[in-house]
C-alpha cells in the first residue's frame, strides 16, 4: 500500500458544492456542463455516479468534443465503499488518496458525486458524514467537488445534511457561497457520526493503560498473523492500532480496552478501541498533518494503513473500529 | 564477588542477572559472539529463547547461518535442555564433561555455553540449582571451557537469584542508561547509543531526554564528534510520535551537528519515512544490512509442552 507523506501547510484549496436535482435527467443536465468545462480547461474528471449517469455523461461529452483532436481521457472512477460497514470518513480518506495522486501530476481535478440511495443506511446520515469528512480530508487538495442530491430523497437527513456540509451551492451552473454551510466538526458533534453495524462478542478483549500498550501490540500481531497477513502488513497494522490505542490513553478516560475479532469472518481482521472520553474533533486524522505539529499524525497514518477506520461517539464514550484485509 | 564484562576471557564460570528481556538477549548474544570470535565452539541451551538470542546476534552483525551449519554454533533444543535438567546430578556432570571432550575432539580450541539450562529447575530450586552449578563447576575446572549462568529476574525468584549469585565468584554486568523492560538504552561509546526493544507512549519522553542530553554533551565537549548516533539495530517498534520526535530533534540540531540513525529495521524505516525523515536535512537514516532481521511481530512460537517437574 502506498502511503503519503504530505508536508504541505493547511491552506484550503478544495471547492466543494452541492446541487439539488429534480430527476435523473436533471443530474446529467447539471453535471455535463461541469465535465465539459473541465475538459475545456484540460483538467481531469473523476466521477462517483450511477452507471446510467456515467453512460449519459460519456455520450454527452463525446458529442460536444467532436471537433477536438485527441479524445479526452476517460473519467477516473472513484472507489465505492467496501466491506460490510458504511463509513463516510473512510470513503473520504480513500478519495483523498486517489485525488491527491491525480492533482500531484495534473494540478487540479473536477469531481462529480451523485447521491445513491443504496448507501443511505437506516437514515441517510452516511452522506452527511461523507461530505463533512470530505471538507477535512480534501481541504488542501486542488479539487472542485460537486455533489448532486435529489430534492426529495427518501431520508430527509440527506438534504438537511447536504445543505449544511457544502460551502458552495450550485445555482444555474455557477458555484456560489452557501449561507447555510457549517463548520464540519461542529456539525458532526451536534448530529453524531453513525455507529457501524453491531458485531458479535469479540474473540479477545484486552484492557490497557499507558504502560500496557505492548499488550495491545502483541494482541494485534497475533490476530494479524492468524488472519494471514505477511510480516510487513502485520507491522503496519500493529502500528495503526497502536496509534489509535495511544490516542485512547492520551485523551480517553474510564475503561479503555481493545476488542479483537480474528480474521475468520470475511478474511478481515477487525479491532475496536473503546474509551470513556469524548474527542474534541469527531473526525480525527483526516487532514494531512502539518509538519510542525507533532500531534495528529498517528491517526492520519493509521487511516492510510487500514481498509476501514471509523470513529464514532455515544453516551459510553469514543469508539474506533478498524478493519484490515491481509 | 567480583564484577566484570561479558568479554572478559579470564573467567571460566560466571553468572549474570539480567533485569530485563532485552538485557538477557544482549548478554547472551555478546557471550556467544565473543566465543565465535575466539574460534571456540559455542553452545546455547534453548528454552523458547533461541530465536530472540539468534535475532540479537543478527542485529549485532554476527554471522549466524554459517556457524550453525558447520557446528561452531550449536543450539540445544528446548526439549533436550529440559530433559537434561531431569537427569541425576552425576550424569549431568559427565554430560558437561562429554560436551567439552566432543568440542576438543572436533578440533576446537575450547568451548563455551550459556542459555536457559536451569530455568526449569523447580521447586527446591535454590538447593537443586546449587548442586547443579557445583557439578558444572567440577566439569569446567582446569579445562578450556567456560559457562555463563543466567539468572534473569523474569524467570527466577529473587531469593533463588541471591543464593546463586553467592555461589559464583564473578558476575558479568552490562550497565544501561535506561531499561524499563520494554526499552533498553546502552552507551556503546561516547555519542553512540544503542536502543533495544520498543518505543511507545510510555517511554517516549526518555528518548527525547537522552537525545537532548547527548547533544548537550556534544556541544560542551571541545573535540566531540559532529554526529550523534542512535543504533536502532534492536529497535523493533517505534511509534509515530517517537518517529516525529526523532525527526524534530534532528531538525532542531544546530547546523554543526547531525543525528544518525543506524541499523534501522524495515518496519521502523517505514514509520520514519511516513513522519518526514526523508525531508530532515540533518538526519541520516541507514538501514540494517542483515538479511534475516525479524521485525517486532515475530510469529507466535509453538511452545513445546512443559514437561519439567
Amino acid at each position: 500500500m502506498r502511503v503519503e507523506t504530505t508536508r504541505s501547510a493547511g491552506v484550503v484549496r478544495l471547492r466543494h458544492g452541492v446541487g439539488f436535482t429534480a430527476s435523473a435527467a436533471d443530474v446529467v443536465d447539471r453535471a455535463a456542463p461541469l465535465v465539459a468545462a473541465a475538459r475545456a480547461r484540460g483538467e481531469p474528471v473523476a466521477l462517483s455516479v450511477r452507471a446510467d449517469t456515467a453512460r449519459a455523461l460519456a455520450e454527452r461529452t463525446a458529442a460536444g468534443a467532436g471537433t477536438a483532436g485527441a479524445p479526452p481521457d476517460p473519467p477516473i472512477v472513484l472507489a465505492r465503499p467496501e466491506g460490510p460497514d458504511r463509513s463516510g470518513q473512510t470513503l473520504a480518506a480513500r478519495w483523498a488518496r486517489e485525488l491527491r495522486t491525480v492533482t500531484r501530476s495534473r494540478g487540479g481535478v473536477t469531481v462529480v458525486v451523485e447521491h445513491d440511495g443504496e448507501l443511505d443506511g437506516t437514515d441517510g446520515a452516511f452522506w452527511t458524514e461523507l461530505d463533512a469528512a470530505l471538507n477535512l480530508a480534501l481541504s488542501e487538495v486542488a479539487a472542485t467537488v460537486v455533489c448532486l442530491y435529489p430534492q426529495l430523497p427518501l431520508h430527509r437527513e440527506v438534504v438537511d445534511g447536504a445543505g449544511q456540509t457544502h460551502p458552495l451551492l450550485l445555482v444555474d451552473g455557477v458555484l456560489q457561497a452557501n449561507r447555510r454551510y457549517r463548520e464540519p466538526r461542529e456539525l458532526l458533534v451536534e448530529r453524531g457520526v453513525p455507529a457501524p453495524a453491531v458485531l458479535g462478542p469479540p474473540d479477545r478483549r484486552i484492557g490497557f493503560d499507558t504502560w500496557q500498550l505492548a499488550a495491545v501490540r502483541h494482541g494485534v500481531a497475533d490476530a494479524a498473523w492468524a488472519a494471514g497477513c505477511d510480516g510487513d502488513r502485520v507491522e503496519d497494522l500493529v502500528l495503526a492500532v497502536n496509534e489509535v490505542a495511544t490516542n485512547a490513553v492520551e485523551h480517553g478516560s474510564g475503561d479503555v480496552h481493545l476488542d479483537v475479532w480474528d480474521g475468520g469472518r470475511a478474511g478481515a481482521l477487525v479491532c475496536e478501541v473503546h474509551d470513556g472520553g469524548r474527542l474534541a474533533d469527531p473526525l480525527p486524522g483526516l487532514r494531512a498533518p502539518h509538519p510542525a505539529d507533532p500531534r495528529g499524525r498517528g491517526l492520519w497514518i493509521a487511516r492510510q494503513l487500514c481498509d476501514l477506520l471509523h470513529v464514532w461517539t455515544d453516551a459510553a464514550g469514543t469508539h474506533v473500529r478498524i478493519r484490515a484485509l491481509p | 564477588m567480583r564484577t566484570t564484562t561479558v568479554e572478559d576471557r579470564s573467567v571460566a564460570h560466571a553468572c549474570a542477572v539480567p533485569g530485563s528481556e532485552e538485557e538477557l538477549w544482549e548478554v547472551s548474544a555478546a557471550f556467544l559472539a565473543d566465543g565465535l570470535a575466539a574460534g571456540e565452539q559455542v553452545v546455547y541451551f534453548d528454552d523458547g529463547t533461541a530465536d530472540a538470542v539468534l535475532g540479537r546476534l543478527v542485529d549485532d552483525r554476527v554471522p549466524v547461518d554459517g556457524p550453525l551449519r558447520d557446528g561452531r554454533l550449536r543450539v540445544v533444543e528446548t526439549e533436550v535442555t529440559r530433559a537434561a535438567m531431569r537427569i541425576p546430578l552425576h550424569e549431568a556432570a559427565s554430560g558437561f564433561a562429554a560436551l567439552i571432550d566432543d568440542a576438543l575432539g572436533a578440533g576446537f580450541p575450547g568451548i563455551r555455553w550459556t542459555g536457559q539450562y536451569s530455568s526449569r529447575l523447580r521447586p527446591h530450586a535454590g538447593l537443586w540449582l546449587a548442586d547443579y552449578d557445583a557439578a558444572m563447576e567440577r566439569a569446567l575446572v582446569g579445562r578450556p571451557a567456560r559457562a555463563l549462568c543466567l539468572y534473569d529476574r523474569t524467570r527466577y525468584p529473587d531469593d533463588v537469584i541471591e543464593v546463586m549469585r553467592g555461589l559464583h565468584d564473578v558476575q558479568v554486568e552490562s550497565p544501561a542508561l535506561y531499561d524499563d523492560s520494554l526499552l533498553r538504552v546502552t552507551r556503546v561509546r561516547p555519542f553512540r547509543l544503542r536502543l533495544a526493544g520498543e518505543v511507545d507512549h510510555s517511554n517516549r519522553p526518555v528518548l527525547n531526554r537522552l537525545v537532548a542530553a547527548t547533544l548537550d554533551e556534544a556541544l560542551r565537549g571541545h573535540d566531540s564528534p559532529a554526529v550523534l548516533e542512535l543504533d536502532l539495530s534492536s529497535l523493533r517498534f517505534l511509534d509515530v510520535a517517537g518517529a516525529v520526535a526523532l525527526v524534530h530533534a534532528a531538525e532542531e540540531f544546530p547546523q554543526s551537528h547531525r543525528l544518525a540513525l543506524s541499523g534501522v529495521r524495515p518496519g521502523v524505516q517505514r514509520v520514519l519515512d511516513r513522519c518526514g525523515a526523508p525531508f530532515a536535512a540533518q538526519l541520516d537514516v541507514t538501514p540494517h544490512p542483515g538479511s534475516r532481521c525479524p521485525g517486532f511481530p515475530l510469529p507466535p512460537p509453538a511452545d513445546p509442552p512443559d514437561g519439567a517437574a
